[in-house]
């Protein structure tokens, strides 16, 4: 049934986005946001590199290609691929991400070293991405029914006019206490995001630092997760971004984690 | 001269000497509330230290935290039911909340990241994400907790009876405040488990707190019982009052200066009211003198005149020795050990100024027949005391030969029980074993893997060094090595995180609980584990270039020996399995055996510098080294005698004792500093005959009158110290326990030995 919402209103976005006097609620912005940010086209490909910096100034370098595929629509299930190339030694690893926004994902994992397959529980999507500063949430999105969405104010970050928008979990399985979304008015993506603990001290703060378009397609493709607690921070840069490549469905399978298509991973 | 004439004005214009010293109490009094307390252990080093520096570092790169508060949970009927975990979930709930809790790296039954398979599905995740419901979930919940021995003696004792969340500070948190929350939440749950705060945040706090009841409680009935002693010495109110007022005076100036010039107070500084009172006692020669010679004269303002040049000389270099003796301590590598040094040779010097000032000032309001009544009974051919000292002293005086070599016999045991000392700073021990802190860490450290946390810093010099399966191996090898110490709790290393994946991955098939084949198979490894993981879980065993790896050891005892054996042992291992890499020890066990060993070195450096500096002070007095010698006797023999017993007990041997045998020698030499003085002054004011019969009688004479003093004085101190016997720290009994024995004894072997050796060595002294 929320499906069928969800199609609705993902249906009528186009017509939101035309009526510049329509007054959003801050959970339309979101919604919108989430459109924008992490389900633009039928797929995706970028090659990632991430930095892990620790509050010494020390580095440590993830790079993968990451791949994504919408099988629905904004809001619904995705896929994702990714094949890793650094750290050097885990090389042809790649993991592999069935996303289902309101249950549990699937994930897979190849491990080239011992040539194994090996399916990973997904008991906490609040856990650290690959050793980052984001989570998968941050990464793949959280569901928009989990928080209750108030627009708070509308503000200047930049140049770029924003909805601020207040995210607060219904439930206890968040790993912050509330969180607040700087939505750019214009093309719906976050610019920033600033995260607090369960104790309202300041936790993390994202900033997406390089916009560009892509196919017409405005793309954050350089963003910075900080944990103010810890100083930890994670750069991450999307290089070679492209969307609607026609990626096939057959590729998000154990088969082809093992052994993915050049043409894909490369 | 200027001695002189400060007392001269003091009898002249005694009221303005009165109401400045008043208001200058009054100024120093103001700082008081500025006080603040240092309990940190780590502070016993200075900053700058390499050990403190080397400490910070390997914190930085392991991520590690300065400060964790240790909650135990013990159940007698064991912790793995419904109502104990929903406990615990609850209880690690609300710690989680609390401001200044590092919440992300709380680890217990809730948080702990915990690596399983389950129907062929990897789990890295936390052990217990809710509070099971089911009988069947409890014991889904018990398998994985025995089945990892990653968790077995961390958060789960063997027995199934105790359990423990680790809960990291952020930098700056108040330690105590949060132990007091957590007390709180725990106090809110009903049932029969028991609970224990510990960790290092609660043992400063504690510590804090008994170093103000020292201070506010114990030192203030240390006064009381000096006043009541004084006032049965010379049962003169007035004079009881001087000698308080000037103590008083001395400590508010002195702890006002302190506190003043921003120190904060450490477990040293905290016994200087205790110190400053007792060394006040010293102004006691002053009185006794000066009822002598009042009863004497019946002349106030001459017979103060008289006392004040009879005692000003021994008065001055005793409080020169005093001074001299604390003085050392500034040249002693422990900080709170410097600042007490500081400290007291201030308060030394301040005391001394009010002994030639503030004292006849005072003594010039005394009224006459009071001072009549009370010297009545001072009489050297009279009094009680005076007649026992003089009969101590006529053993000594005329059987030398035997008294000495009764001395040598003692000497020689003493020596022998002093090489039975070690030296050993055990900070658990410093609370009294029925102390809250005592019993959480003996219940803890017999449940889990021990409370004492040294680490193993292994350096391979190159990155991704420690991903090699050798290195891996070799981290194990070591860990299976220390963990046949008796000592050594348990230890804990990346090594483990691999063979745990390892297993795991193979469908939890115990042939895979080892190091894999290749480096790139440990790094695959590492990273999917790191991938589902707390950052910290990793970060805490490993840099993150492989380069260096951290090896937990926790160990069962606070004894600094216990981190040297690890030491020795991992350099044994080394030998015997060379590895291209270095193995640096880190952690607080570590830094507390550096700190031991600093305490050693301060002793043997420190009682150096005081017995040369001592006998400098004596020769300077006496004008003669001779003398100097003798005088040196009862002091080097009351210390051996001390070291000796301690040794044949088998007392730690620890910083606040090896602290006081150093400043026992500038306080126990003030009565010769006394005797000799005035032995020698007797013979000049008596003709100067040195025969025999002559010197004899000097010493007898000496013997009963300013030995009075000097048993007064002994007492006097004994009697102050003697509280500290009572006191709710360790130390603080040890060096009471120290202090009341070398009073008395010193005193005893002065009056004894110092007529035995004058008559033996007559002729070559008098020459």
């Amino acid at each position: 049934m929320k499906r069928w919402w969800i199609r609705i209103i993902v249906a009528l976005l186009p017509l939101v986005l035309a009526s510049q006097a329509w007054a959003f609620t801050g959970e339309e912005v979101m919604r919108k946001s989430q459109a924008a940010f992490l389900y633009p086209g039928k797929d995706f490909k970028a090659r990632v590199v991430m930095k892990l910096i620790n509050k010494d100034g020390q580095e440590r370098v993830r790079e993968m290609t990451m791949l994504r595929k919408n099988t629905g629509d904004a809001g619904g299930d995705q896929k994702y691929f990714m094949y890793f190339f650094q750290p050097a030694d885990v090389k042809e690893m790649a993991f592999m991400i069935h996303k289902y926004p309101a249950r549990d994902d699937d994930r897979w994992m190849f491990i080239p070293a011992i040539n194994m397959v090996k399916r990973i529980a997904a008991q906490d999507k609040r856990s650290s991405f690959v050793g980052s500063d984001f989570t998968y949430e941050d990464v793949s999105g959280r569901d928009i029914e989990d928080d209750t969405h108030a627009l708070e104010r509308e503000e200047k970050v930049g140049s770029r006019d924003c909805y601020v928008v207040k995210s607060t979990p219904k439930g206890a399985d968040a790993d912050f206490g509330s969180k607040t979304t700087w939505v750019d008015k214009a093309n719906f993506l976050p610019l920033k995001e600033e995260q607090s603990d369960k104790k309202g001290a300041r936790y993390k703060q994202f900033s997406a630092d390089e916009v560009t378009n892509v196919k017409s397609i405005p793309t954050v493709v350089k963003r910075t997760m900080k944990n103010l607690q810890t100083g930890h921070r994670t750069e991450v840069a999307y290089l070679k971004t492209d969307y609607d490549l026609g990626i096939e469905d057959s590729l998000f399978s154990e088969r082809f984690l093992r052994q993915p298509p050049r043409k894909w991973v490369e | 001269m200027f001695k002189f004439s400060l007392v001269e004005f003091s009898i002249r214009r005694p009221k303005r000497v009165i109401w400045a010293t008043v208001a200058l109490v009054l100024l120093f009094l103001t700082q008081f509330p500025r006080i603040q307390t240092d309990t940190n252990p780590k502070h016993m080093l200075p900053e700058t230290s390499d050990v403190r520096l080397w400490n910070d570092e390997v914190d930085r790169t392991f991520a590690l935290y300065e400060d964790t508060i240790v909650v135990g949970v013990a159940n007698d009927t064991g912790v793995l039911n419904r109502e104990t975990l929903g406990r615990i979930a609850r209880i690690t709930d609300e710690i989680l909340k609390l401001e200044g809790v590092a919440s992300r790296d709380v680890n217990g039954f809730t948080t702990i990241t915990n690596v399983t398979v389950e129907a062929g599905t990897l789990k890295v995740g936390p052990l217990m994400p809710g509070a099971p419901k089911t009988e069947a979930e409890v014991e889904a919940l018990r398998g994985a907790l025995f089945g990892n021995p990653l968790l077995v003696d961390r958060v789960i004792s063997k027995d199934g009876k105790t359990t423990a969340i680790y809960v990291p500070l952020e930098k700056g948190a108040n330690g105590a405040v949060i132990a007091d929350k957590i007390r709180a939440i725990v106090a809110g749950e009903k049932g029969t488990e028991r609970y224990y705060v510990a960790g290092d945040p609660v043992a400063r706090d504690t510590f804090g707190a008994e170093m103000f009841k020292l201070m506010g409680i114990f030192s203030p009935i240390a006064g009381m019982i000096m006043f009541i002693a004084i006032q049965l010495m010379f049962r003169n109110l007035s004079l009881s009052f001087t000698m308080m007022g000037v103590a008083m005076a001395a400590i508010i100036l002195s702890m006002g200066t302190l506190i003043g010039a921003g120190f904060p107070v450490h477990i040293m500084s905290s016994m200087a009211p205790v110190f400053l009172m007792a060394i006040a006692t010293d102004s006691i020669h002053i009185f006794n003198e000066f009822y002598f010679r009042y009863r004497e004269k019946h002349d106030k303002l001459a017979a103060i005149r008289e006392t004040m040049a009879a005692v000003s000389r021994p008065v001055r270099f005793t409080a020169l020795a005093t001074t001299a003796g604390f003085a050392v301590l500034l040249f002693m590598n422990i900080v709170p050990v410097q600042v007490f040094g500081g400290l007291i040779a201030f308060g030394t010097v301040v005391l001394r100024l009010f002994s030639f000032s503030l004292i006849p000032a005072i003594l010039t309001f005394v009224k006459e027949e009071k001072i009549a009544k009370a010297a009545q009974n001072e009489s050297a051919e009279l009094d009680r005391t005076a007649r026992f000292l003089r009969r101590i002293a006529e053993v000594g005086a005329t059987r030398p030969l035997v008294t000495a070599l009764v001395g040598l016999a003692l000497v020689a045991a003493a020596i022998a029980g002093a090489a039975q000392i070690h030296v050993n700073n055990n900070l658990v021990a410093w609370f009294k074993p029925s102390s809250e802190i005592r019993v959480a860490d003996t219940a803890m450290n017999q449940a889990l893997g021990g409370t004492s946390l040294g680490y193993l810093v292994v350096n391979g010099g190159e990155a991704e060094f420690l991903k090699r399966p050798e290195a891996m191996r070799w981290l194990e090898g070591l860990q299976r090595h220390l963990e046949t110490m008796p000592v050594v709790g348990k230890t804990f290393s990346v090594a483990d995180y691999v063979k745990r994946i390892n297993r795991v991955l193979h469908d939890d098939d115990p042939k895979f609980d080892a190091v894999p084949e290749t480096a790139d198979t440990v790094g695959q490894y590492l990273f999917l584990f790191s991938m589902s993981a707390k950052p910290a879980d990793l970060d805490n065993v490993v840099d993150p270039t492989f380069q260096k790896a951290n090896l937990w050891v926790q160990l069962k005892t606070w004894d600094a020996e216990a981190m040297r054996q690890v030491i020795h042992a991992a350099q044994a291992y080394q030998d015997a399995h060379p590895l291209a890499a270095t193995v640096k020890p880190a952690g607080i066990a570590y830094f507390n055996l550096v700190w031991n060993d600093e305490v050693l070195g301060d002793l043997v450096l420190g009682l150096g510098l005081a017995l040369v500096v001592v006998f400098i002070i004596l020769a300077l007095d006496f004008r003669s080294a001779k003398w100097a010698l003798v005088a040196y006797v009862p002091l080097l023999f009351t210390i051996l005698l001390i070291y000796g017993v301690v040794g044949f007990v088998g007392k730690d041997f620890d910083m606040p004792l090896s602290v006081m045998s150093t400043l026992s020698l500038g306080m126990a030499v003030d009565f010769s500093i006394h005797f000799i003085s005035r032995l020698r002054q007797r013979l000049v004011e008596s003709g100067g005959a040195t025969d025999e019969a002559a010197v004899r009688e000097a010493l007898l004479w000496t013997a009963a009158r300013p030995g009075k003093g000097i048993l007064r004085n002994a007492l006097l101190f004994a009697a102050a110290f003697s509280v500290m016997l009572f006191a709710p720290l360790t130390p603080y009994m040890a060096v009471g326990a120290f202090i009341v024995s070398m009073m008395l004894i010193s005193a005893l072997l002065t009056i004894l030995y110092l007529p035995a050796l004058v008559m033996l060595g007559r002729k070559r002294l008098f020459d």
